[in-house]
């Protein structure tokens, strides 16, 4: 393993670290004060400022829903109610509050107060409704952010339908590009992250996100809190930027414009996000200027049409460019790329000490389930113990692939135990379970398809990371040890899959056998002790088939990971488990060495048929018998009854 | 006890006319698994055109009578289903086999479109609405039965029957439902998908236009914002009954529509609409897939 850089954790360094981490935050600011006090109060500037600021307020508004809908891919519709409650929140503080205000601290706490208002309110919606598919989350919030507007309008103490005024001057627009400035650094390392990661992981596929270890919906309500947290700073700056506050300007037609901004710069780009915010805060100023239509008897104004203009651009992107004029790429990248050089990809043995050979690492015990009235697997017994090789395999709906998703907690069992490690995973979420040291591979790869193969291991990487989503915004040094961590531990992982070649190469462009091995890197990264390969042969050729062999032999020896192998081709299955289990209609028909399951009467019954068993039963127990009687060999006993070769033992 | 009655029978009333619109949502759910955004404004575009035909064009609204109703009513079917075909062709076609997300999204940019649009064409103030000759309610001891909840009764009653048959008793039925468990599959066996859903949504349109109209009776307003609530409401009620499924829908409306009705009788108007929220996040955290409906895990 590379050496880890020590972290001092001496006074002095760790002020420089904080210092290191807060710097961008403060550059701007000298520069954010002069404008302030030269250009911002400025006689004939005043109409420039207004627009400027709206700018500064529609990118924190953005930039922060780009979070939800673009970064983690739920659709949140309801993001002018987030502000609406900041706004309030802040306003009566402001209001009540003392008339002198030095330095604004008294204005920094109600901002505050609003952000964590209109972050609990996020909680309360986003808890119920992100459990679900996105669809509800629109919904939810659509609906959320109408009854925010109904329950001000007849709140006296919120002013009722008039709104509130005169709300002290404030926010200025040092103090809103302060936050717009702020929000993107945030927003930005927190996508940087081992937490960005999982939210992409999330917008990609949330089955895999969860076998890789990932609380999907922890993770969507994060991403939801943080964002309308960062709504409410919005809403508290323009309340006191404008001087009042009124229900009407939080309707959903404010929401929608905030969406059409996040869909027309990018989903998942913030840089799409800025630009989006400035063009459309410009675009109604733009249209108000020019001269009505005339069409006959109606006159239509054109800031009356951006509404269908909005919906137009927003139908018609989606038709053309899916993923916004962006897409998720950032306008800094694109200069970045261009003078970045490649780092060379280092590779060092990653050999970890093997586990102890006596301990159990997969316990299950008459694990069965039932859909409905189908009993999809039953009774099923299966002990792993670390570096086995076991195959389980059976014919097509045999239950192989339940047996996966049961042990790694996408199904429960209806009845009996599952123990990983000695722990019982009843009622366990799968990225629980995957954090116990249980990864998989699927039968229908499940890549998160838009992302690169590096950003795929990394994701994998995941439940090892330790850094809080605070560290993750410091950047600090703790956070950054750790991405350096995981970024060599990805490329490892790809050297070894023989995939580095391919780091930067989205996974949905990879030709199907490296996406399969793409799968298995990703599995591995989640420093698993028992590794699930759903048929990982599939679709392969003769001579990939023998480098898949071998290559499960060494990562076998090379991770120290117990295997569990479900294959069709009997020539692998034969050739790499030291194991086999035989499931048929859900039941366990026989387990034990690969040379007695060949045998095994049972088995040739329920690959061959009945009746080529009956015909061929004289061969087999004549070879069954020559064998046992030219070997010393004992195979493990099957569970289900032997005939004649159980004797001969 | 009269009271009661009362509230219960306005709020079936109600009921009936949301679960006309949930029934659109809940079928397009089924074949397409997108929940069509822009239904609630067919509804509003069901109520404008009655509007338009009755008030504008024809002048029918001076002198209503109930076959000039009828009549009026049928064309405004007959657009909304045009309407509703050509948006299914042109906004979700394309992006059948998009991201969910996209198909949200271009729904919503429609459901936009039909609103600002129609507050730039029809303008944005609320016109008076009267297709129905004016008729004293009916007193049954107490109760007192509106000729317009009569009206709602019977032709949701009639329209739902008639679509129950459809669904369940016809050949493009069976290839609906066919459509709703396995797109792919149905047009293995022989079934022209595209043609389904194009019905289906046409279908869906032709019934929210029916409920626009006898919303705007019961409340006689028009305006292109009205819509937006009774589209969300409805799309509640579908979930409440188990989306994607028929009946269901149809129960969900006449729920949302009692529960609201009662709330409003009992405790106070200004709450009527957060009821409908109220209880879509109940049923989330309770029963997600809904009272009728069936939970499916995704296969891995």
């Amino acid at each position: 393993m590379q050496t880890i850089r020590a972290l001092d954790l001496g006074f002095a360094a760790t002020a420089r670290r904080l210092m290191k981490s807060a710097l961008p935050f403060l550059v701007p600011i000298p520069l954010l004060w002069l404008v302030q006090a030269t250009l911002a109060n400025a006689p004939g500037f005043e109409y420039a400022f207004q627009n400027v600021n709206h700018i500064g307020i529609a990118i924190i508004l953005a930039v922060s829903l780009n979070l939800v809908n673009g970064l983690t891919g739920q659709f949140s519709i309801g993001h002018a109610g987030f502000m609406a409650v900041g706004g309030y929140v802040s306003a009566v503080m402001v209001m009540n509050g003392p008339t002198d205000d030095p330095y604004r601290l008294f204005f920094l706490m109600s901002i505050a107060a609003g952000a964590g208002a209109a972050a609990l309110a996020g909680w309360l919606v986003g808890k119920p409704s992100l459990r679900l598919r996105g669809d509800y989350l629109a919904i939810v919030t659509l609906g959320f952010g109408e009854i925010i507007r109904v329950a001000i309008e007849n709140t006296p103490a919120f002013g009722g339908a008039i709104g509130l005024s005169p709300i002290p001057h404030r926010s200025d627009f040092g103090a809103i590009y302060f936050a717009a400035i702020a929000t993107i650094l945030i927003v930005n390392r927190l996508r940087n992250s081992t937490h960005g990661r999982a939210f992409l992981a999330v917008r990609e596929d949330e089955v895999a996100a969860e076998a890789m270890g990932v609380d999907t919906t922890g993770y969507k309500v994060r991403a939801f809190v943080i964002s309308a947290a960062f709504a409410g700073v919005a809403g508290a700056l323009s309340g006191a930027f404008e001087g009042n506050l009124a229900p009407q300007s939080f309707t959903f037609v404010r929401s929608f414009e905030i969406v059409a901004m996040v869909v027309l710069g990018g989903m998942g780009s913030i840089s799409g996000s800025v630009i989006a915010a400035i063009v459309l805060t410009l675009l109604p100023e733009a249209l108000r200027s020019l001269p009505p239509i005339n069409l006959g008897a109606v006159q239509i104004d054109l800031v009356n049409l951006r509404m269908v203009f909005y919906s137009l651009a927003l139908i018609g992107l989606m038709l053309s460019r899916p993923r916004g004029l962006f897409g998720s790429t950032e306008a800094w990248d694109l200069i970045g790329n261009w003078w970045r050089k490649r780092r060379g990809v280092k590779s060092e043995e990653a050999r970890k000490a093997a586990p102890d050979a006596g301990e159990l690492l997969l316990d299950v015990r008459g694990a069965t389930i039932r859909f409905g009235g189908l009993t999809a697997v039953s009774d099923f017994n299966l002990q792993i113990h670390p570096r086995e090789l076991v195959a389980l395999i059976g014919p097509n709906g045999a239950g192989k692939t339940t047996v996966f998703n049961l042990l790694t907690g996408v199904y429960q069992a209806t009845e009996g135990s599952i123990r990983v490690a000695g722990r019982d995973t009843h009622g366990l979420k799968p990225s629980s379970i995957a954090s116990l040291g249980v990864a998989r591979t699927f039968q229908n790869i499940r890549l998160f398809r838009e992302l690169s193969a590096f950003d795929n291991v990394r994701i994998g990487c995941h439940h090892l990371a330790r850094e809080s989503m605070l560290a993750a915004v410091e950047e600090s040094g703790l956070a950054g040890i750790e991405e350096g961590f995981i970024a060599e531990r990805a490329e490892q992982l790809l050297d070894v899959m023989g995939l580095a070649a391919r780091r930067d190469v989205l996974a949905k462009n990879l030709p199907y056998g490296e996406q399969r091995r793409l799968e298995i890197a990703r599995a591995l990264a989640t420093n698993p002790k028992v590794l699930l390969l759903d048929e990982p042969a599939a679709g392969t050729n003769t001579k990939e088939k023998t480098e898949l062999m071998e290559l499960i032999r060494k990562l076998r020896d090379r991770f120290g990971v117990a295997i569990v192998l479900i294959e069709h081709d009997m020539k692998l299955v034969m050739g790499v488990s030291e194991r086999i289990l035989v499931l048929d209609h859900g039941v366990t028909i026989a387990q034990g060495l690969p040379r007695a399951i060949q045998k095994d009467r049972k088995v040739i019954e329920a690959y061959l048929g009945e009746k080529y068993a009956r015909e061929h039963a004289a061969d087999i127990e004549a070879e069954n018998a020559e064998e046992t009687a030219h070997e010393s060999l004992s195979p493990t006993p099957s569970k289900g009854e032997r005939d004649s070769s159980g004797d001969a033992r | 006890m009269i009271e009661l009655l009362q509230h219960i029978v306005d709020g079936l009333s109600l009921g009936a006319i949301y679960a006309l619109i949930a029934l659109g949502y809940t079928m397009v759910y089924g074949v397409l698994k997108l929940i069509n955004f822009a239904h609630g404004d067919v509804f509003m575009l069901g109520a404008m055109m009655g509007y338009y035909a009755s008030a504008k064009w024809s002048g029918e609204a001076q002198n209503p009578s109930f076959w000039g109703a009828a009549l009026v009513g049928i064309l405004s079917m007959a657009i909304c289903g045009v309407v509703g075909f050509i948006i299914e062709r042109v906004a979700y076609r394309p992006l059948r086999n998009a991201p969910r997300i996209n198909s949200l999204i271009t729904a919503i940019g429609v459901s936009f479109l039909l609103e600002y649009g129609g507050q730039n064409l029809f303008g944005p103030t609320p016109n008076p609405f009267g297709i129905l000759p004016r008729r004293e309610a009916l007193n049954l001891g107490g109760l007192s039965l509106g000729y317009v909840d009569v009206i709602v009764f019977v032709v949701s009653i009639a329209l739902m029957l008639i679509l129950q048959r459809i669904v369940f008793h016809t050949r493009i039925g069976t290839a609906m439902r066919a459509v709703s468990w396995n797109a792919q599959v149905a047009s293995l066996m022989g079934i022209n998908t595209d043609f389904i859903i194009s019905f289906t949504f046409v279908l869906g349109s032709v019934l929210a236009a029916a409920a626009g109209l006898l919303y705007a009776s019961k409340y006689p307003s028009v305006h292109p914002l009205m819509g937006l609530m009774p589209g969300l409401k409805a799309f509640v009620a579908a979930v409440l009954g188990g989306i994607g499924n028929v009946p269901g829908a149809m129960l969900g409306g006449l729920l949302l529509g009692l529960a609201e009705q009662l709330v409003a009788g009992y405790w106070s108007s200004s709450w009527r609409d957060a009821v409908a929220f109220a209880m879509l996040i109940i049923i989330l955290l309770v029963k997600p897939s809904g009272i009728l409906g069936r939970s499916d895990a995704e296969k891995v």
